[in-house]
């Protein structure tokens, strides 16, 4: 055992120079391994995507197999025909939400006018779970690119990260290395979502301190050269600073991280900015809108945007979202 | 004394490549499928139970080896700095190997081990991380979650440890491999 500690002791020793030497590498120059990370991504994803396609069906097999049948000396006949049509069962409750899932998501890519490819989640994070990442079976040759947004049916998921020839890796919206220009529902006020509070919650900041933010008001993407307007991000639950120069409000996002499966890649924007038409029509009037006998109704149409009073009473004409 | 170092070094190499193809393995089985589970509390961390398992079998030289080796995969696989998870496993896999000869005296010494390393490997990541990149989680998120891995590591173990010995036994190629061991030590 003498000789196996020396050794294993050298050893040991030249592995934490080397992982130390590995990591000061990249973290001064960035991105010094794309190479090799681009091959490993593209070998690991292909042979994810095969292991979620053969985990799926045995996953539903199993499930339909977990109702013991307690008298076998019955008639194995009807057992089989008990499991087959379980499993049928199973097959079509799997199908069915997933047809539910992609018809929703072309909706709220028809709503926008947004081209989007559809793909499923095929690995969440990495192996030190630390990663706020997904990784999808879609990638460069289905017209994925990195800094394309992705989406589900609820709304904002994140960004693509990464992307090879037929996967690719999407930072979430909530991961701390995420930021996502934001404006507010009815307004075109810039401000910015950022994560890192764990997966149920968003960060937003606004930069016009004048406005004031409000609990129950909604965020969607604020739309630039790369990242689509108008994607639905989340309802503001708590204003947290109301001083200094700029607004923070906690968000809660639409999209719940954990049961994540169908997303969709927006590779084409709308000629127009979609504005708040994707976000779901609010219950309108929490109060009665009794004071009709307004005279000066077209005068106030123009919603004038940081005038700081609050948007219900003082805008009759906007029931809805528009 | 050098026929004796080489015939094991042989066997050694054999134990090296299958340690890291296992341990690749669990990795791809770690996101496809664990992590896909949504288990109660926390997360199993597949990867560092199997590890630690290997470490604990083969001892500290191989733990580190292995661990380094799949530490550079993952890494290469994930988003964050190159070597953080590298660094962790190599450590996680030389520290259980140190205990290695007292394995055979107890069950609860792998138990303790395993789970211990799953902890405390958590917790590396969660400080490396922190440390490297932007904090992911705050310090009671990440003690609560190494908690969670710690008790799935040790519900994990009395079938996973058991399935190892016999497998490095039968890679080996001797019936008793502590004997085996005992008198290579003894010269």
């Amino acid at each position: 055992m003498g000789r196996d500690t020396r050794r294993s002791r050298l050893v040991i020793i030249a592995l934490v120079i080397a992982a130390f030497a590995l990591i000061t590498l990249d973290y001064k120059t960035g991105r010094s391994a794309s190479g090799a990370r681009g091959v490993v991504h593209s070998a690991l994803g292909g042979v994810e995507d095969g292991v979620s396609a053969v985990t799926r069906p045995i996953g539903r097999t199993v499930s339909s197999l977990a109702h013991p049948n307690r008298y076998h000396d019955r008639a194995d006949r009807l057992a089989q025909d008990n499991t087959g049509l379980r499993r049928q069962l199973a097959d079509n409750a799997e199908i069915g939400r997933m047809s539910k899932q992609l018809g929703d998501l072309r909706l709220l890519a028809d709503k926008g006018q947004y081209s989007v490819v559809p793909a499923k989640v095929i690995a969440v994070g990495d192996a030190t779970g630390t990663d706020w990442t997904v990784t999808i079976n879609a990638g460069r040759d289905d017209g994925v690119d990195i800094d394309k947004t992705v989406l589900n049916a609820d709304g904002l998921v994140g960004t693509v990260s990464s992307a090879t020839a037929h996967t690719a890796v999407v930072r979430l919206a909530c991961d701390p290395n995420s930021r996502v220009g934001a404006r507010l529902e009815r307004t075109q006020l810039l401000g910015a979502v950022a994560g890192g509070q764990g997966p149920s919650t968003l960060t937003f900041t606004l930069y016009d301190a004048s406005f004031r933010v409000q609990k129950g008001d909604r965020l969607v993407t604020f739309g630039s050269m790369d990242y689509v307007a108008g994607v639905p991000i989340g309802v503001i639950t708590k204003v947290t600073d109301v001083g200094g120069l700029s607004r923070t409000a906690e968000v809660k996002p639409y999209v719940s991280v954990g049961t994540l499966d169908l997303v969709g890649v927006v590779v084409g924007r709308p000629a127009t900015d979609p504005g708040d038409r994707l976000l779901a029509p609010q219950p309108v009037p929490t109060q009665p809108v009794p004071a009709q006998p307004v005279p000066t109704s077209p005068a106030a149409q123009t919603p004038v945007p940081g005038t700081g009073t609050s948007p219900g009473p003082a805008r009759p004409g906007q029931g809805g979202t528009g | 004394m050098w026929d004796i170092a080489d015939s094991s070094d042989t066997v050694r190499v054999r134990t090296f490549v299958v340690a890291i193809a296992l341990l690749a393995v669990a990795l791809i089985g770690q996101v496809s499928i664990v992590a896909r589970l949504g288990l109660p509390g926390g997360r199993l961390d597949l990867v560092l139970v199997l590890l630690a398992t290997i470490s604990l079998i083969e001892g500290p030289l191989v733990g580190a080896v292995s661990g380094f080796a799949v530490g550079v995969l993952a890494d290469l696989a994930s988003s964050h700095v190159l070597g953080q998870s590298a660094l962790v496993m190599c450590l996680v896999g030389y520290a259980v190997g140190l205990v290695m000869d007292a394995a055979d005296r107890s069950v609860v010494v792998p138990l303790a081990a395993i789970g211990g390393a799953s902890v405390a490997g958590t917790l590396g990541y969660a400080a490396t991380t922190s440390i490297f990149g932007a904090a992911a989680l705050t310090g009671g998120e990440a003690v609560v979650r190494a908690l969670v891995a710690g008790v799935y590591a040790v519900l994990l173990t009395p079938f996973v440890f058991p399935l190892l010995t016999a497998g490095s036994r039968r890679l080996s190629g001797r019936p008793r491999q502590s004997s085996g061991r005992l008198r290579r030590g003894a010269r």
